[in-house]
Formats: structure tokens, C-alpha cells, sequence
């Protein structure tokens, strides 16, 4: 059988570190996060992933093509980075793909960044950070870092099958998800996942820039954003408003 | 008479209506969507921002998120009984290279969309508020003559 999704690496690629998952998702939150982080640090690019699953794209940056899936590294930490909405049929293959990968090279957390879409988001001045983990181990990184679990309810998307899939592989991993707005960019609930996962991660990523280019932020993501929103509603990601059945 | 009329269709039949009216409303949304021009126009300078709607039993909700627009600039305008025409300008005029387009020249100073009401509505009576960036239109839905039906 054909491989689906292939992760080919550039470069050498250090066992042992942290991975942070930036995909497309509600308010573009973990694309936006992770772009400020892949920038603030400098981190450089170690590996693509390609898939026949994939539209065929190439991104060009300087006249040249790059996969629009890219994983990037700088001391210890590696940040998973799409510029382009994940088609929902390719959604479970990748995250797979993903999630064997950092078994491979020994990865210690994956952390996903996010958004939870709120309804009365509009009217929230200060956004609340809630988290998922695939272990014990996970969820107690997510207390020690005061971050609110989310008890129940449901996951939709990529975040929602690396954390089953990394629980599976007895990989330890988060999902930090902001307050955010579900169809419309939202640079301010990238912020507040920035400013705690360096908070839990010991690094030094300011945010003041990315909160004061909030609008020109969501000038630019429109694109993405509409790209973005089609996938979700194939992949019916309004079910995460549903109440889970409780009896 | 109409009312006879009405009063022969079935629970299921008025249900089945809804849902009907709900899917062909999506569908039209979703096509409008995936369609392959541009969101922008540079020989009118403006781009298109990003729109959604939510039927309710009572409502339709527009949103559209206009970033970097003057507030006391913002027009809606109803340009038939279902087409809502949202315009704003830009605080300032914004280049195809500070996207890093080199391929296309052009500018926008402002936001323009219209938007297709799938359901009939009152547009006299809409009301508005811009909040954090986002525009929210809520427009009343056209009453219909309804059946009340006797619960046993």
C-alpha cells in the first residue's frame, strides 16, 4: 500500500524535545501562535511533510516552493506549522503521521495550540485558557501550570486525534485551547496560549507585538481563515458546542 | 382559503419545510464559499471580508469582521428584501505588498461585501452593533402563519 503522508527531514533533527502543533483550526489561534513563536525564536526548518492527500501546493517564500506542512526546530523545541487549511479527509492520516513521528524521535510533549470557540466570545475582555491532556502525567503538567481542564465535551480536528493517538503511544501531551472566536481570526486568544505555553515551557516570547498587530493580523489570515472554515464544517466541528450525554 | 390550506399539512410536513428551508440556506452559504474568485477586487480598491450567518426560529444573524476599519464609516445598506450590502473604510490604505505580493499591484482602503438573506426577512427593522472588530446584523425573520397544534 502507497504511504499516505511522508515527513522528510532536512536536517538533522535532535531526539528529546518538545513539539508544538500549530494547525488550522477555529480562529486560526494555534497557526497564529505558532508563527509568533517559529518568528520570536528564530527556529529553522528541519523537516516537510508530503501527502497525496493534500491539494497540490506550494508555498513560495523568496521564489522558492516549500511544503505548505513544515516542522521547525531550535533548541529543543519543534513547532509543527501549516500555511494552509488541512482538507478533512487528510486530517487522520497526518495527525497519525505526526504522532509516530515524535515516537521515533523520542519527542517528551507535544503541545497543541489552539482555540475552544465561545459563543459570547465578542464580549470577553480577558481570555481563559483551558487544556486536555493524553495521560496523568500530561493533565499534572496542566495543573502545575494552573491551566483549567477541560473535564468534558467534545474535541474536533487534528488536536483531538494527537491527543487519542498520543495516548495510545504513551506519549505525553497537552492541548491549550484560548477562549476564541470559532469562523473569524483571533489574534488575542493566539496571545493568551503564547504567554502560557512559554510560561510552562521556561521561554522568553514576547506577545506585545503580536497583540498590537492584532488587526493586521486578521487582515492577512482572511484567506486562510475562509480556506479554514470550509474544512471544519466538512469535518463538523460545531459538535464541539454539543453537551456531552452525562448520566 | 389559505388558512384551510394550512391547516391540512401535517406536524412532519411543516418540520420537514424547516429543515429543508435550513439545508438549502446552508448549502447556498457553502457554495458561496467555495467559489474560486478572489476576496479581493482592485479595480474598486476593496477587499471582501469575512461574512456568516445563523438562522434562528426568529432571526438572521450576519457577522462580518471588518479589522482596520473607521467605525463612523461602517454602512448597511438593504439593496432588496434579500441582498444586505455592508461597506467600511480602512484607517488606512493597505498595499498587495505588505502580503509580500510582488505579482499583483493595487491597493484597498476598504471592506465590501453583499450578502444574500436565504429566508424571508423584515430589513426595516434590523438592528446593528460593532464590537472587538466584528459587525453583528440581526434581522428580524418574516412571521409566517403558523398552526398551533394540541398536545394530548
Amino acid at each position: 500500500m502507497p504511504e499516505l503522508v511522508r515527513i522528510v527531514e532536512r536536517g538533522p533533527v535532535p531526539p528529546g524535545g518538545v513539539l508544538l502543533a500549530g494547525l488550522p483550526d477555529v480562529g486560526l489561534v494555534g497557526v497564529i501562535a505558532t508563527t509568533h513563536i517559529i518568528s520570536s525564536l528564530g527556529m529553522e526548518e528541519v523537516a516537510y511533510i508530503d501527502s497525496n492527500l493534500l491539494p497540490p501546493i506550494a508555498v513560495l517564500h523568496g521564489g522558492l516552493p516549500h511544503s505548505p506542512l513544515r516542522i521547525f526546530h531550535k533548541d529543543g523545541i519543534l513547532a509543527v506549522l501549516s500555511e494552509t487549511a488541512i482538507p478533512a479527509s487528510a486530517v487522520q492520516p497526518i495527525s497519525q503521521s505526526i504522532v509516530d513521528w515524535c515516537k521515533g524521535k523520542e519527542v517528551k510533549m507535544v503541545v497543541s495550540l489552539g482555540g475552544l470557540p465561545t459563543p459570547n466570545r465578542q464580549n470577553i475582555e480577558e481570555v481563559k485558557v483551558f487544556g486536555a491532556a493524553s495521560n496523568d502525567e500530561a493533565l499534572k503538567a496542566l495543573r502545575e501550570g494552573s491551566v483549567e481542564i477541560l473535564e468534558r465535551g467534545f474535541m474536533v480536528g487534528p488536536y483531538a486525534l494527537i491527543l487519542r493517538y498520543c495516548a495510545e503511544k504513551g506519549i505525553n501531551a497537552i492541548a491549550l485551547l484560548a477562549q476564541s472566536f470559532f469562523e473569524y481570526p483571533d489574534p488575542e486568544a493566539a496571545a493568551a496560549v503564547v504567554s502560557k505555553v512559554t510560561e510552562m515551557l521556561n521561554l522568553e516570547v514576547d506577545v506585545t507585538e503580536l497583540l498590537k498587530k492584532g488587526e493586521e493580523i486578521r487582515l492577512r489570515a482572511r484567506d486562510v481563515m475562509r480556506r479554514t472554515q470550509q474544512e471544519l464544517a466538512r469535518m463538523s466541528k460545531s459538535q464541539e458546542y454539543d453537551l456531552p450525554l452525562y448520566v | 382559503m389559505y388558512w384551510e390550506r394550512r391547516r391540512r399539512r401535517s406536524i412532519f410536513e411543516i418540520i420537514d419545510e424547516y429543515l429543508e428551508e435550513l439545508e438549502r440556506a446552508s448549502r447556498e452559504f457553502m457554495g458561496a464559499l467555495l467559489s474560486g474568485r478572489p476576496s479581493w477586487d482592485a479595480s474598486e480598491r476593496c477587499l471582501e471580508p469575512l461574512t456568516n450567518m445563523h438562522i434562528t426560529p426568529d432571526e438572521v444573524v450576519v457577522t462580518v469582521d471588518l479589522p482596520m476599519v473607521k467605525p463612523e464609516t461602517i454602512k448597511v445598506r438593504a439593496l432588496s428584501d434579500n441582498v444586505l450590502e455592508v461597506s467600511a473604510e480602512m484607517k488606512r490604505t493597505v498595499y498587495f505588498r505588505e502580503f509580500g505580493v510582488t505579482h499583483h499591484s493595487g491597493e484597498f482602503c476598504g471592506f465590501k461585501s453583499k450578502t444574500r438573506i436565504p429566508v424571508p426577512v423584515d430589513m426595516r427593522n434590523l438592528t446593528t452593533k460593532f464590537v472587538r472588530g466584528i459587525l453583528e446584523i440581526h434581522i428580524p425573520r418574516k412571521a409566517r402563519a403558523g398552526v398551533r397544534i394540541p398536545v394530548e
